[in-house]
């Protein structure tokens, strides 16, 4: 492939003053395009691997209704993940190698999918709550960036996740019907909500690619949007009367965290050591980087087709 | 390194590439009979057979009147943007 020509940073920012997409890598400045294969790294990640993640727990679905719900949940991921790495492969990207030849530990989607969804209520709670910080990021995506040939394609990505998680919401009422129900739901919320909440990535004076706003990438801090995440996913829960550390508060005119956060969590029990008080982001980045409990799995699952199927075309014939 | 080795490596890494789809199809379609039909995406296969079946199977979120397929190549730019 011949290395293209890209534009300086300035006459990439003209471009933007001017509110002219950027079409194309020769469109782009060096900064930009780093930044830009940066963010959608992490959208393709995350996009791809909530597949096995939900699969995980889409076989303990109760009826063939709600399994094939499950799937096609599934299916919509997988063409949110191809839309995703096609734009990357068009940035230069070996999108092979990135998806099928990297450690599992360097994949970059967020920490909550490497905590397996074991039963039909976590994934219920999952399409509520992670389908919903889907929508939130890429909704703000849609609405802000730049990079033309990534708002087109979020129309369909902003239509289906509206169906995921609408697909949560109902899920939960209707697993909220009977006590045990709620029971499930609660412990479910108890560890998932505050792992949603981390999800939205540092604070915003500890961030450090400031190019995501200042590119046009996308239109809200990590903060912004952790507020957004909130001001429907607690409403939900207050209708539903689940307990969750956090509430609107009036004199501040936001949504504000009631326990100790950021916080260590136990990813095999799956529960915040709150008791031990928060910790630092330090410590939250060493946790994420060292991955949880299903990384190798759930990488491991999208990555065995390709393998088993090069093992055969590479026998001698 | 003997020769037969030398062959099988360029074997292998034929067939790996097979696996590997390289050409682009721009994917068109419409949901009204009085719309045009506008870009919602692209897939990439080195079959039209294929190309079809990805683009029905990944751009399934309306239910279009028409939907079509053009490779990305045979494109010609009259105005740059």
């Amino acid at each position: 492939m011949t290395p293209t020509a890209l534009q300086s940073e300035e006459a990439l920012l003209n471009r933007i003053k001017k509110q002219q997409l950027i079409e194309s890598i020769d469109q782009m400045s060096p900064i930009y395009l780093e930044g830009m294969k940066r963010i959608l790294t992490v959208s393709a990640d995350t996009e791809l691997i909530s597949a096995p993640a939900y699969y995980h727990a889409g076989v303990h679905a109760p009826s063939l209704n709600t399994f094939g719900s499950a799937i096609s949940i599934i299916q919509d991921e997988l063409s949110h993940a191809h839309i995703a790495y096609r734009l990357l492969r068009d940035l230069g990207v070996d999108t092979e190698k990135l998806i099928f030849e990297r450690e599992p530990r360097n994949f970059k989607y967020p920490y909550a999918f490497d905590i397996p969804l074991d039963s039909w209520v976590e994934l219920i709670v999952a399409n509520a709550f992670y389908d919903r910080a889907g929508y939130t990021l890429l909704g703000d995506v849609y609405q802000s960036t730049t990079f033309g040939p990534w708002k087109r394609a979020l129309v369909k990505v902003d239509k289906e996740e509206t169906f995921h998680l609408r697909h949560g919401e109902q899920g939960m009422r209707k697993l909220n019907q009977d006590n045990s129900g709620h029971e499930a739901l609660q412990k479910a919320v108890d560890w998932m909500f505050m792992l949603t909440i981390e999800w939205f990535g540092l604070p915003d004076d500890l961030k450090k690619h400031s190019e995501q706003l200042d590119y046009g990438f996308k239109g809200h801090s990590n903060d912004e949007l952790r507020q957004i995440w909130m001001s429907t996913a607690i409403p939900l829960c207050i209708e539903l009367q689940l307990k969750v550390p956090a509430h609107f508060d009036e004199a501040q005119q936001k949504y504000v965290i009631d326990c100790a956060f950021p916080a260590h969590f136990d990813a095999k029990a799956k529960r915040w050591l709150l008791e031990d008080g928060p910790c630092t982001w330090d410590d939250v980045m060493k946790r994420w980087k060292a991955r949880g409990p299903s990384n190798e799995e759930f990488v491991g699952m999208v990555q065995r087709g390709k393998k088993e199927m090069l093992r055969l075309l590479e026998q001698p014939a | 390194m003997s020769d037969t080795v030398t062959t099988e490596n360029k074997e292998n890494k034929g067939r790996r590439e097979a696996l590997n789809e390289s050409r682009v199809w721009q994917v068109y379609a419409r949901r009204k009979y009085e719309e045009p039909l506008h870009e919602i995406g692209n897939v990439m296969a080195d079959d039209v057979e294929l190309a079809k079946v990805y683009a029905r199977s990944i751009y399934d979120e309306f239910s279009w009147v028409e939907m079509v397929i053009v490779p990305r190549e045979t494109i010609v730019t009259v105005i740059e943007s």
